[in-house]
Protein backbone atom coordinates (compact mmCIF):
# COMPACT_ATOMS: atom_id res chain seq x y z
CA UNK A 1 0.00 0.00 0.00
CA UNK A 2 1.38 3.32 -0.97
CA UNK A 3 0.97 6.37 1.27
CA UNK A 4 1.76 8.93 -1.42
CA UNK A 5 -0.22 12.16 -1.03
CA UNK A 6 -1.84 13.56 -4.12
CA UNK A 7 -1.58 17.43 -3.86
CA UNK A 8 -4.72 17.91 -5.94
CA UNK A 9 -6.68 15.58 -3.69
CA UNK A 10 -5.43 17.40 -0.61
CA UNK A 11 -6.45 20.76 -2.09
CA UNK A 12 -9.90 19.37 -2.88
CA UNK A 13 -10.28 18.06 0.65
CA UNK A 14 -9.21 21.41 2.12
CA UNK A 15 -11.66 23.32 -0.09
CA UNK A 16 -14.47 20.97 0.94
CA UNK A 17 -13.47 21.38 4.58
CA UNK A 18 -13.38 25.17 4.25
CA UNK A 19 -16.91 25.19 2.84
CA UNK A 20 -18.12 23.10 5.75
CA UNK A 21 -16.66 25.43 8.43
CA UNK A 22 -19.07 27.48 10.53
CA UNK A 23 -19.27 31.30 10.03
CA UNK A 24 -17.59 32.11 13.40
CA UNK A 25 -14.49 30.09 12.56
CA UNK A 26 -14.28 31.67 9.08
CA UNK A 27 -14.49 35.24 10.44
CA UNK A 28 -11.89 34.43 13.15
CA UNK A 29 -9.55 33.11 10.46
CA UNK A 30 -10.12 36.19 8.25
CA UNK A 31 -9.36 38.50 11.19
CA UNK A 32 -6.21 36.61 12.09
CA UNK A 33 -5.01 36.79 8.48
CA UNK A 34 -5.66 40.53 8.28
CA UNK A 35 -3.83 41.16 11.58
CA UNK A 36 -0.88 39.13 10.41
CA UNK A 37 -0.69 41.04 7.13
CA UNK A 38 -0.95 44.37 8.96
CA UNK A 39 1.92 43.48 11.30
CA UNK A 40 3.98 42.29 8.37
CA UNK A 41 3.62 45.59 6.46
CA UNK A 42 4.42 47.64 9.58
CA UNK A 43 7.61 45.65 10.12
CA UNK A 44 8.62 46.09 6.47
CA UNK A 45 8.14 49.90 6.50
CA UNK A 46 10.08 50.37 9.78
CA UNK A 47 12.92 48.16 8.64
CA UNK A 48 13.14 50.13 5.37
CA UNK A 49 13.50 53.42 7.28
CA UNK A 50 16.04 51.89 9.65
CA UNK A 51 18.10 50.60 6.77
CA UNK A 52 18.10 54.03 5.12
CA UNK A 53 19.37 55.97 8.16
CA UNK A 54 21.29 53.29 9.98
CA UNK A 55 19.14 53.87 13.11
CA UNK A 56 15.47 54.15 13.89
CA UNK A 57 14.54 57.73 12.82
CA UNK A 58 12.25 58.22 15.81
CA UNK A 59 14.95 57.21 18.32
CA UNK A 60 17.58 59.29 16.50
CA UNK A 61 15.33 62.37 16.72
CA UNK A 62 14.52 61.68 20.38
CA UNK A 63 18.22 61.42 21.22
CA UNK A 64 18.96 64.81 19.60
CA UNK A 65 15.92 66.81 20.74
CA UNK A 66 13.62 66.15 23.67
CA UNK A 67 10.08 65.14 22.72
CA UNK A 68 8.52 68.19 24.37
CA UNK A 69 10.73 70.56 22.33
CA UNK A 70 10.06 68.89 18.98
CA UNK A 71 6.74 70.67 18.18
CA UNK A 72 8.30 74.05 19.07
CA UNK A 73 11.28 73.39 16.86
CA UNK A 74 8.98 72.32 14.02
CA UNK A 75 6.93 75.51 14.49
CA UNK A 76 10.13 77.60 14.59
CA UNK A 77 11.36 76.01 11.37
CA UNK A 78 8.02 76.69 9.70
CA UNK A 79 8.15 80.37 10.78
CA UNK A 80 11.75 80.64 9.56
CA UNK A 81 10.78 79.20 6.17
CA UNK A 82 7.85 81.65 5.94
CA UNK A 83 10.08 84.63 6.84
CA UNK A 84 12.74 83.55 4.34
CA UNK A 85 10.10 83.12 1.63
CA UNK A 86 8.55 86.53 2.31
CA UNK A 87 11.93 88.23 2.37
CA UNK A 88 12.92 86.56 -0.92
CA UNK A 89 9.63 87.65 -2.52
CA UNK A 90 10.15 91.22 -1.26
CA UNK A 91 13.70 91.30 -2.65
CA UNK A 92 12.39 90.24 -6.06
CA UNK A 93 9.68 92.93 -5.92
CA UNK A 94 12.22 95.62 -4.93
CA UNK A 95 14.53 94.53 -7.74
CA UNK A 96 11.69 94.82 -10.25
CA UNK A 97 10.87 98.35 -9.04
CA UNK A 98 14.53 99.40 -9.27
CA UNK A 99 14.80 97.99 -12.79
CA UNK A 100 11.65 99.82 -13.89
CA UNK A 101 12.89 103.10 -12.35
CA UNK A 102 16.18 102.77 -14.19
CA UNK A 103 14.37 102.02 -17.45
CA UNK A 104 12.09 105.06 -17.08
CA UNK A 105 15.06 107.29 -16.29
CA UNK A 106 17.11 106.13 -19.27
CA UNK A 107 14.59 105.01 -21.92
CA UNK A 108 14.54 106.80 -25.25
CA UNK A 109 10.86 107.61 -24.69
CA UNK A 110 10.42 110.86 -22.73
CA UNK A 111 9.51 110.59 -19.07
CA UNK A 112 6.35 112.69 -19.67
CA UNK A 113 4.82 109.75 -21.55
CA UNK A 114 4.68 107.77 -18.31
CA UNK A 115 4.12 110.64 -15.88
CA UNK A 116 0.74 112.40 -15.78
CA UNK B 1 21.32 90.91 33.97
CA UNK B 2 18.57 90.14 31.49
CA UNK B 3 17.21 93.73 31.58
CA UNK B 4 20.68 95.18 30.99
CA UNK B 5 21.18 92.84 28.01
CA UNK B 6 17.87 93.94 26.48
CA UNK B 7 18.84 97.57 27.08
CA UNK B 8 22.20 97.07 25.39
CA UNK B 9 20.49 95.38 22.43
CA UNK B 10 18.04 98.29 22.04
CA UNK B 11 20.85 100.87 22.21
CA UNK B 12 22.77 98.96 19.54
CA UNK B 13 19.63 98.83 17.36
CA UNK B 14 19.15 102.60 17.67
CA UNK B 15 22.81 103.29 16.86
CA UNK B 16 22.77 100.99 13.85
CA UNK B 17 19.60 102.71 12.55
CA UNK B 18 21.24 106.13 12.93
CA UNK B 19 24.40 104.83 11.26
CA UNK B 20 22.39 103.44 8.31
CA UNK B 21 20.50 106.72 7.87
CA UNK B 22 23.77 108.64 8.07
CA UNK B 23 25.35 106.49 5.38
CA UNK B 24 22.72 107.75 2.92
CA UNK B 25 23.59 111.43 3.41
CA UNK B 26 25.15 113.30 0.45
CA UNK B 27 28.46 113.66 2.26
CA UNK B 28 28.64 109.93 2.88
CA UNK B 29 28.17 109.02 -0.81
CA UNK B 30 31.11 107.73 -2.84
CA UNK B 31 32.52 109.99 -5.61
CA UNK B 32 30.93 107.68 -8.23
CA UNK B 33 27.53 107.95 -6.57
CA UNK B 34 27.85 111.75 -6.38
CA UNK B 35 28.70 111.97 -10.08
CA UNK B 36 25.71 109.79 -10.97
CA UNK B 37 23.33 111.72 -8.73
CA UNK B 38 24.89 115.17 -9.28
CA UNK B 39 21.63 116.93 -10.29
CA UNK B 40 20.22 116.06 -6.87
CA UNK B 41 23.09 117.41 -4.76
CA UNK B 42 20.98 120.23 -3.28
CA UNK B 43 17.89 118.25 -2.35
CA UNK B 44 19.45 114.81 -1.71
CA UNK B 45 19.47 115.10 2.08
CA UNK B 46 15.82 116.18 2.10
CA UNK B 47 14.59 113.17 0.10
CA UNK B 48 12.89 110.32 1.97
CA UNK B 49 15.21 107.47 2.86
CA UNK B 50 13.37 104.89 0.74
CA UNK B 51 13.62 107.17 -2.29
CA UNK B 52 17.34 107.66 -1.72
CA UNK B 53 17.81 103.89 -1.52
CA UNK B 54 16.01 103.42 -4.83
CA UNK B 55 17.99 106.19 -6.52
CA UNK B 56 21.23 104.69 -5.25
CA UNK B 57 20.20 101.38 -6.81
CA UNK B 58 19.70 103.06 -10.19
CA UNK B 59 22.97 105.00 -9.77
CA UNK B 60 24.86 101.69 -9.58
CA UNK B 61 24.32 101.32 -13.34
CA UNK B 62 25.50 104.85 -14.24
CA UNK B 63 29.05 103.85 -15.17
CA UNK B 64 27.73 101.27 -17.66
CA UNK B 65 25.34 103.68 -19.41
CA UNK B 66 25.92 105.13 -22.87
CA UNK B 67 26.52 108.87 -23.20
CA UNK B 68 22.88 109.43 -24.25
CA UNK B 69 21.54 107.37 -21.38
CA UNK B 70 23.68 109.34 -18.90
CA UNK B 71 22.32 112.59 -20.30
CA UNK B 72 18.72 111.38 -20.07
CA UNK B 73 19.30 110.03 -16.58
CA UNK B 74 20.66 113.37 -15.35
CA UNK B 75 17.90 115.37 -17.05
CA UNK B 76 15.14 113.22 -15.57
CA UNK B 77 16.48 112.77 -12.03
CA UNK B 78 15.15 116.07 -10.66
CA UNK B 79 11.68 115.65 -12.18
CA UNK B 80 11.53 112.03 -11.01
CA UNK B 81 12.55 112.89 -7.47
CA UNK B 82 9.89 115.62 -7.26
CA UNK B 83 7.05 113.20 -8.06
CA UNK B 84 4.91 111.79 -5.27
CA UNK B 85 5.27 108.04 -4.51
CA UNK B 86 1.83 107.52 -6.10
CA UNK B 87 2.87 109.31 -9.30
CA UNK B 88 6.04 107.25 -9.49
CA UNK B 89 4.05 104.03 -8.99
CA UNK B 90 1.60 105.09 -11.72
CA UNK B 91 4.53 105.78 -14.04
CA UNK B 92 5.99 102.34 -13.30
CA UNK B 93 2.67 100.69 -14.10
CA UNK B 94 2.42 102.63 -17.39
CA UNK B 95 5.97 101.67 -18.29
CA UNK B 96 5.29 97.99 -17.55
CA UNK B 97 2.07 98.11 -19.59
CA UNK B 98 3.99 99.69 -22.48
CA UNK B 99 6.71 97.06 -22.17
CA UNK B 100 4.13 94.26 -22.26
CA UNK B 101 2.82 95.39 -25.66
CA UNK B 102 3.75 93.25 -28.67
CA UNK B 103 6.93 94.60 -30.36
CA UNK B 104 5.07 95.97 -33.42
CA UNK B 105 2.55 97.81 -31.21
CA UNK B 106 5.39 99.23 -29.14
CA UNK B 107 7.09 100.51 -32.26
CA UNK B 108 3.82 102.16 -33.39
CA UNK B 109 3.50 103.96 -30.04
CA UNK B 110 7.14 105.06 -30.17
CA UNK B 111 6.65 106.39 -33.68
CA UNK B 112 3.51 108.30 -32.66
CA UNK B 113 5.27 109.86 -29.67
CA UNK B 114 8.27 110.86 -31.75
CA UNK B 115 6.02 112.44 -34.37
CA UNK B 116 4.15 114.34 -31.69
CA UNK B 117 7.40 115.55 -30.16
CA UNK B 118 8.65 116.71 -33.55
CA UNK B 119 5.38 118.55 -34.17
CA UNK B 120 5.63 120.23 -30.78
CA UNK B 121 9.19 121.32 -31.44
CA UNK B 122 8.23 122.74 -34.85
CA UNK B 123 5.16 124.50 -33.42
CA UNK B 124 7.05 126.02 -30.52
CA UNK B 125 9.66 127.24 -32.98
CA UNK B 126 6.97 128.88 -35.16
CA UNK B 127 5.03 130.23 -32.13
CA UNK B 128 1.79 128.22 -32.77
CA UNK B 129 0.45 126.38 -29.65
CA UNK B 130 0.75 122.58 -29.82
CA UNK B 131 -2.38 120.38 -30.18
CA UNK B 132 -2.42 117.42 -27.79
CA UNK B 133 -2.29 113.97 -29.42
CA UNK B 134 -5.53 112.90 -27.73
CA UNK B 135 -7.41 115.87 -29.27
CA UNK B 136 -6.42 114.81 -32.79
CA UNK B 137 -8.99 112.97 -34.95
Amino acid sequence: MTNELDPQKIAQLLTQGAHQMDAGTVSALVNARQNALKRHFERVSISTLTQASGHSPVRWMDRLISRSAQPWIAAGLLVAVLIAGTSYWQTIQEQQIDDTDLAILTDELPIDVFVD
Amino acid sequence: MRISSIGLFLVLCIFSTIACAGSLSWRALTPEQRIALAPLDQQWDTLPEKQRERLLETAKHYSHMTHEQKERYHKRLVKWSKLTPEQREAARQKYRAFNNLPPNEREKVKKMIKEEQLKKTQQSASGVPATPLSAQP
